[in-house]
């Protein structure tokens, strides 16, 4: 039986890092095309966000079916082919308007915990 | 021949994948098996000896489960783009195999549009079969009763709305039938978005 407090607390984390993973996916394709091991890897060392390998795919697939992404496959020097994802013009109109969305949001937050601050350090 | 032990334990992976994806269309079923094979390529690094790619298969999950997750978030797809009823059932009866929750929604979808079907059926038919089509009460050998919707063959039942069955089983079936779409809809996305939960 684990803490029931910090199981509260592992359950709003996932329903936080849920909200906002449709925006990191889109975000990290924002420079540049990747394949899907290399988004799961910057999902992990950039946002802290580990997610269950097996789920990327369908997510990307799902993006690509609503147009927000686009996908090729590409002969790659491994030795096998890779299937790179680049975001279309209606994926980047969607995250632009998703990370102004999120900006708000955040920025209300900080306010909100503003009063909190010495506590936080 | 040890990367040939690996490449076929991988093989294999894909095969029970393949399996499990039967309710989709070939070509889909190609291109996620070739993601997947991909995927396990890269994780392995060029070296794909069998315990490499055994620890990149748990990673990716159970064939059961990589299935589950891609049809769940095409179904979900397919009803953001066509949210008849039909296509909703569509989308319920193929998750219906995948977990508990599916096997219960799909259960009640059909048992929903069942009832909603026989409502209406029984209102339509009511003008043409005025003394047979309705709401019966029947007696069973143990003076106990149950009840029927529809065409009564037996002579002891005993009708309860009359001419009533007619804008009470619209009425009713109507709104079965939007409760029961609504439901599937809701489903869905709830498995969609239960597939999509971050650690």
């Amino acid at each position: 039986m684990g803490d029931p407090q910090s199981d509260e607390l592992g359950k709003w984390e996932v329903q936080v890092r849920r909200g906002g993973l449709g925006l990191a996916v889109l975000a990290i394709l924002w420079p540049q095309r990747l394949y899907g091991l290399e988004i799961l890897r910057r999902l992990d060392s950039d946002a802290g966000m580990s997610i269950p390998e097996g789920t990327i795919y369908p997510l990307l697939s799902r993006m690509k079916a609503e147009g927000l992404v686009d996908s090729e496959w590409v002969e790659a020097e491994a030795g096998h082919p890779r299937k790179y994802y680049r975001l279309t013009d209606p994926g980047r109109r969607r995250v632009r308007e998703m990370a102004h969305s999120w900006r708000g949001f955040a920025a209300g937050l900080e306010r909100l915990l503003a009063p909190m601050e010495g506590e936080l350090r | 021949m040890s990367n040939d032990a690996g490449k076929a334990h991988l093989d294999c992976y894909l095969d029970q994948v393949r399996r499990h994806l039967k309710g989709l269309p070939q070509v889909e079923v190609q291109e996620i098996v070739a993601e997947l094979r991909s995927h396990v390529l890269d994780k392995v690094e060029g070296t794909p000896t069998p315990q490499k790619v055994e620890a990149a298969i748990a990673a990716l999950g159970s064939p059961r489960e990589v299935a589950r997750l891609n049809l769940t978030e095409r179904v979900a797809a397919e009803l953001e783009a066509d949210r008849s009823p039909l296509t909703v059932l569509r989308g319920v009866g193929r998750l219906a195999g995948l977990s508990l929750y599916g096997a219960f929604a799909g259960l009640v979808s059909f048992t929903g549009y069942a009832m909603a079907a026989a409502f209406l059926v029984t209102a339509a038919v009511k003008p043409f079969a005025r003394e047979h089509a309705g709401l019966w009460r029947v007696p069973d050998a143990h003076d106990n009763y149950s009840f029927s919707l529809g065409v009564n063959s037996s002579p002891h039942g005993q009708e309860l709305l009359g001419w009533w069955i007619i804008p009470i089983g619209i009425a009713a079936g109507l709104v079965l039938g939007w409760l029961t779409w609504r439901f599937g809809l809701f489903s869905v996305r709830l498995m969609g978005r239960s597939a999509r939960r971050p650690r």
